[in-house]
This record gives C-alpha cells, structure tokens and sequence, in this order.
C-alpha cells in the first residue's frame, strides 16, 4: 500500500483549524479580564517552542507516531504504559469538543433537537473523512482554511463597521493586569489551545517535506495566534468584561448585536458555521491521533479498522462524561490544569531530554 | 435478498441523517410573530403581567386597502412570577406559538421601573431568540400595556413605529437616543448609573386602541418620546426633560444633530443653529480626594434661521454668536450635571471612567461613589463653530434703528 503523504500547505492549513477550533469560539483565559487577547500573545512563544520539541522528536523519528519513539527512546517497558495514556486522553479531549459542539448548539439554535442526534451526525461525518484517509482529510483541510479565512473575515468585518468596536473595553492595560494576563497564558493558554498539538505527532510522519517542518508549523502557530487574539480582542471590546466573562458563546452574543444600515443582521449563521466546521477538524485530528497511536500499540496493521470504535467511543463519552454544560466546564478546568499538562508538556520534554543524553553518552543500541 | 437489504438499510440511515434535519422545524404559518414585549408589576404581588405585541400577518400586508378589516396589531397579555412563565401562560389565549426573534422592542411600565429592573433583563441573554439590540423604552404615567396598544399612524407596526420615532428624533432633536437592552445591562452590571428613554402617551390611551382614532387627520392619541428616566441602582427615581435629557446626551457624547436658540444682538434666542456635528471627550480623576470631570465638547453648526438683523458676514459678528452657541450648549450641559448630581446618580459613566483609567483612584471612592459624583466639580469646555450660513449671508429683516 502507498504510504499517504500530505504538503506543506495542508498541514499549515490543518494546525490553523486545529488552533482555531474550539478556541475561537468559546472564552479562554478568564483570569486575565481585558488582556485576555495579550494572553493569548504572551502563550505564542511556549507554543511555538513547544512545537518546535514535537518537531524536533518528529526529525529524530521521521517514521514513528508518538508512542513509536516513546517507546524507542524509555524502553518498551516504560514507553508502552506512558503511552497508553494518551489513548483515553485522546478520545476524552476529542468527545469534549464534541459535546462543547453540541452544547452550543442546542443553547444558541437547535433548542429541541436532542443531543445524541447532533453529535451523532457530527461524529459520522468524521468517522467517514477519517476512513477515507489523512491525505483526504488534509485536502479537506486545505479548501475549508480559506473558507474559515473569508468567513471571518466578513464577520470581524461586519462587527467593525456596525461600530460595535469599543476600544475603551480593551484599554488601558494597568501593570497588574499584565501579570494578570502572563499568569493566564502560563500554563492555561500555553496548553489549550497550542499545546494540544501534541496530536500532530501522529500526523507528522506522513509529512512529505522534512526541512520544512519547523517553518510551516511555526508560522501556521503564529498565524492561529494572531487570528485567535483579534477575534477575543473584537469580541472583549464589544462585550465589556462583564457580559464575556459571563456567556458561553461570546462570539454568537457579539454577532448577534449586528445591525448594518438595518439589513445587514442575524448573522448566526455564520457564527455556527465556523463553530461546526472548526470543532469537525479539531475532533478528527483528536481521533486520527487516537487511531494511529492506538494502532501503534495493538499492532493494527490497518488503522481503518479502529476509526468506528474510536469514534463511538468519543460519540458515547461526549453526553455520558458530563451532567450539563457547567458541570462540563468544571470537569474541563481540571482536566486542563492537572492532565492536559502532563501529557502536552512533560512527556514531550522528557522525551527530548532523554533522547538527548541517550545520544550524548551513546545508550542506543 | 442481500442487495435489497443493504439497499434498505442505507435508505433509512439516509433518511436519519437528512430528516434529523428537520427536528427543530418551525413552520413560520404556525408562529405568532412578537413585535413587542411589555412589562409591568402587579398591584402589591412579586411577578409580572407580560404584554406581547403580535403581529397581524392578514393585515399587516404592505398593500394598501387590505381585505380584512382587522387591527395589525393583537395584543396577549399573561401574569406570572418570571416572564418566561408568562409567555408559556400566553399560550392560552394565542393560537400560535410565540416567536421572539424579531422583537424590536421592550416597554417597561413606570411602576415596575420605580420597584427595579435589575432581574428583568436575564431573559435576554439567556434566550437564543430574545436580542440583545431590541430597544428598552419606559412608559411614563402610564403603563407599558397601553402603549402596546396604541395603533400609530404612518407605520402600521405600532412597534416599529415607537422605535423609528425614537431613532429619528435622536438623530435630529437629541433630547432620547436608543437605549438597547445590551446598554441597559451594562448600565446595571457597571459602576455608575444609567437613563432610559421615556415614552408617553397623549391623549386618551382607550381610545387609541380602535382602528377608528387613526380614521382622522389629527389622530387623538398618539404617543411622544419623552425625557430620560434617571435609574438608580436599577430603581426609577427620576425623570429628566427638556435641556436636562439633551445635556446628559452631550456629556455621553450621544448627540448626532440638534437644534439650538442663541440670542441675537437684538433679541432673546431667535437665531436657530443646527449643530450637525458633535464630539465630546471626558475625563475623570481625583484631585485632593474630590472627583473632577473633565468635559470637553466640540460642536459644530449652521445657522438656519434669523429673528432679526445679524450681519453674517461680519467676524465678528459670527465669534459673538459662536460664544453664545458654546455658553448655551454650556447651560445645558451644567443644568444635566446639576440635577443628577441633586439625584446623587452618575449617568454619565463617570465612575466606569475613573475605574478603568484610574484603578487606584477609585478604589478610594468606591465605597461611596454616589456622594463623591455628587460633591464632584465639573471642569466644562465646549469649543462651538459655526460652518456655514445657508444660502444667505445678511438677513432681509432691516437693522434696528
């Protein structure tokens, strides 16, 4: 079988959309107030740097998933259990996309539709584009960047000249509120959203050009950033501190208070667009990562077969893992201060640490 | 055999996946439109009596001379403890559903804006179908149901009507501007205090119900926008009118165009000047504990009509006048500060002001901010121009001997 191999547009469009995913739509970073849209700035560099290990891993190791290295570099002994738990990990961050999906979108529209029946459809879309394949998925991912582009493009751009924008929210920024704002990017904003890019370490080995992996990543990163920080800045001037802190959905909340020349209103639509179409790529990049890792671990011979069960799994664990959305944003704030960390951060360094002194003293057979 | 199952199978999960589509299907022949929302208290109990303004679709049909005979408008009214309660009890008297999303506009009645508004307005960032942008109107000496009722002359929305009477009067005369309901949560969730426009009725309410009172040419009720109301801490405790409701608009920077009498050399206010431009920066801060607002306006105007000699194309003549026009702007700004500072409520967003460029400031006056706006200085400035002088320099009207 030909091994699927992507280019460097698709995986830059395929990390914007990741990036964007969810994070675009829902509040991050509520500690820092206003400078929320510093924060996200202040996280870029870690981001970056912690890609740049992922990158580095993936040089060392141009053919292995993450737990193919994980293993090569600690030893089979350690490296399959540490492995292992990115598995549950995988799938639960992947169903809570999901159920944020649903969630959403049931509050802001589809009020009578039952749950089970939005993530169920959203689940088969991505069970199908996953069956057919990364490089499918990753052409997807190349038409639906510009579409995401222009999209919001046209809604940043309708806020703006419906003289929404009220930069008295966003400024001044007193010197409290900047330690405000670097505490908020260290660690939540460094994780969710760039640290959880972790996922591309089983996307990269089917990258076709391998010097310019670190470009494309780094730049696809700064780009989502700077995408992300405008769309919360917009949002926070419109708003107020107040009414972000407090909705659910602010990017709905604030297109909804267009009103051009009395004809250029309701433009939900759109809002749900982007919302549907960032978390589909968000989710299938978490189960792509969860099939190809588990893959690597049972010796599947052919990761296809594993797209229906891991896609159950994450449909079955989006309405089962929470009560109601707030108890889900609770379990959401543990699982990004306590777990998230672990599996994004310190399994990756530790990796490149102990790949490093292996190499150093010669320790690989 | 096999064929024709699979067949069958991938027709059902077709038909699952395009039909669960259709869950949330609302046919628009099965909703009653709201136009407008009313609210008010009952006598002596906690609750609401909800008004909903429905719109008419066999009569409100652009065409002139529409076959039914019917008013555009049908008014359902229910009580109950929380208004979404009563607009799930107003299924009792609708046949239709009621569908919120087009909803222009929410009529607070005087007495319950005197109980407080502050639990009123959650509805509408919690619902998806209720805006953020319909306008916050409060009926002054009447409540919010009889305005709902009135039918209006020129729009056949009556809310809409109410709504572009607002807007244009804003635009033009700048005593009321479009408070929304985004605004009024803002005002309630910020430091200082907010107005809300005021509507009125003229006339007698019962019988602008008919179709009949719009039968004439001078109809016999109608409603009037009508001052700011002064809301404290989400409580009604004023009303401000006239030269009072235009200066809190200039102070908020709120004015787009407006009319002012100055005087003429020989007589009192009888040049009109139509400001087409205004502009106002504020600044606040402490000095020696005491809160200072720093008001500068710029404002720029035509003059559109003379009582009486003024030679125009003189300079000199033209700086008296622009004196004049910023000492009367002046007046009414000093007059608004002046009376919601006798009300001890800051309408201005002073106190948002001081808090966001002065943290540290504020925190020293938090406590009691009310006394301190009302203790505050005003340090006023308004630099007026005059643009132009219409199609005429001198007047014809003769010099006084």
């Amino acid at each position: 079988m030909r091994k699927e191999v992507i280019g460097p547009f698709q995986l830059f469009a395929m990390i914007v959309l990741f990036e964007l995913g969810t994070a675009v739509v829902v509040p991050i970073g509520l500690e820092s107030g206003h400078a929320v849209w510093i924060s996200i700035l202040l996280a870029l560099p870690g981001g970056i740097l912690l890609y740049l290990v992922y990158a580095y891993l993936y040089r060392q190791f141009p053919d292995l998933v993450i737990s193919g290295y994980t293993r090569k570099i600690l030893g089979k002994w350690i490296g399959w259990p540490l492995s292992l738990l990115y598995l549950p990990v995988l799938t639960y961050n992947g169903s809570r996309n999901l159920r944020e999906a649903g969630d959403l979108l049931i509050s802001s529209s589809y009020d009578r539709t039952p749950i089970f029946i939005i993530n169920s459809i959203m689940v088969i879309a991505v069970m199908y584009i996953l069956y057919q394949g990364i490089e499918v998925f990753s052409r997807t991912a190349e038409i639906y960047f510009w579409l995401i582009v222009f999209m919001g493009m046209i809604a940043n751009f309708v806020v703006i000249i419906a003289g929404l924008v009220q930069f008295k929210n966003l400024f001044p920024i007193h010197p409290g509120e900047w330690v405000e704002a670097l505490k908020s990017a260290y660690p939540n904003i460094w994780i969710f959203p760039y640290g959880e890019l972790v996922c591309f370490t089983a996307i990269l080995p089917h990258f076709n050009s391998k010097n310019k992996i670190r470009k494309t990543g780094a730049g696809a990163i700064a780009l989502s950033s700077i995408l992300l920080s405008f769309t919360h800045a917009v949002e926070m001037s419109v708003l107020g501190e107040d009414i972000y802190s407090r909705t659910t959905f602010p990017m709905f909340t604030t297109i909804t208070l267009v009103n051009v020349a009395n004809f250029l209103q309701r433009l939900d639509a759109l809002v749900i667009l982007t919302l549907i179409i960032g978390v589909f790529f968000k989710m299938s990049i978490y189960c792509y990562a969860a099939v190809s890792i588990a893959a690597d671990l049972f010796h599947v011979k052919e990761p296809r077969r594993l797209v229906i069960p891991v896609g159950s799994v994450v449909l079955y664990s989006s309405f089962v893992s929470a009560e109601n959305f707030p108890l889900h944003m609770n379990d959401g704030k543990v699982f990004l201060e306590n777990i998230l960390p672990l599996l994004c951060a310190v399994i990756p360094v530790l990796l490149f640490v102990v790949h490093h002194i292996r190499r150093r003293f010669g320790w690989y057979r | 055999m096999k064929a024709k199952l699979a067949l069958l199978l991938a027709a059902v999960l077709g038909c699952s996946l395009v039909l669960s589509g259709c869950w949330n299907s609302r046919e628009l022949n099965e909703l009653a439109i709201v136009s407008g929302i009313g609210l008010d208290s009952l006598d002596g109990k906690q609750g609401y009596r909800v008004t909903f303004q429905i719109i008419n679709p066999s009569s409100s049909a652009q065409t002139t001379g529409s076959a039914s005979n019917q008013p555009p408008i049908i008014v359902v009214s229910a009580t109950d403890r929380t208004i979404f309660g009563a607009l799930r009890k107003a299924s009792r008297r609708a046949t239709r559903q009621l569908f919120f999303a087009h909803t222009q506009l929410v009529l607070i009645g005087e007495s319950l804006a005197e109980k407080g508004i502050t639990s009123v307005f959650d509805i509408f960032e919690r619902s998806h179908e209720l805006r953020l942008n319909s306008a916050v109107l409060v009926s002054k000496g009447t409540d919010a149901a009889s305005v709902l009722k009135l039918l209006t002359t020129l729009e056949s929305m009556p809310s809409m009507g109410l709504l572009k009477k607002m807007q244009n009067t804003s635009r033009v005369w700048g005593e009321n501007r479009k408070v929304t309901v985004f605004e009024v949560i803002n005002g309630i969730t910020g430091e200082s205090d907010f107005t809300v426009n005021g509507v009125e009725i003229v006339g007698d309410a019962a019988e602008g119900e008919k179709k009949s009172s719009l039968e004439q040419s001078d109809p016999m009720v109608g409603s009037l926008m009508s001052g700011l109301g002064v809301f404290k801490e989400g409580k009604l405790i004023g009303w401000l009118n006239g030269p009072q409701s235009r200066g809190t608009q200039w102070v908020l920077d709120k004015i787009n165009e407006t009319s002012i009498n100055i005087d003429s050399p020989d007589m009192e206010e009888d040049i009109a000047v139509n400001i087409f431009y205004s502009k106002t920066r504020v600044k606040v801060e402490l000095q020696e504990g005491k809160p200072v607002f720093h008001v500068h306006i710029s404002e720029e105007g035509i003059i559109n009509e003379t009582g009486g000699f003024v030679d125009l194309s003189k300079e000199d003549e033209l700086q008296e006048l622009q004196k004049e026009m910023a000492e009367k702007t002046a007046a009414e700004v000093r007059q608004a500060v002046k009376a919601a500072q006798d009300m001890k409520t800051d309408i201005f967003n002073f106190g948002n002001e001081l808090k966001r460029i002065h943290p540290q400031s504020w925190e020293t006056v938090k406590e009691d901010w009310s006394a301190a706006f009302a203790e505050g200085e005003l340090d006023l400035k308004v630099d007026a121009y005059i643009r132009s002088t219409g199609m005429r320099l001198k007047p014809y009207i003769p010099a006084k001997k």
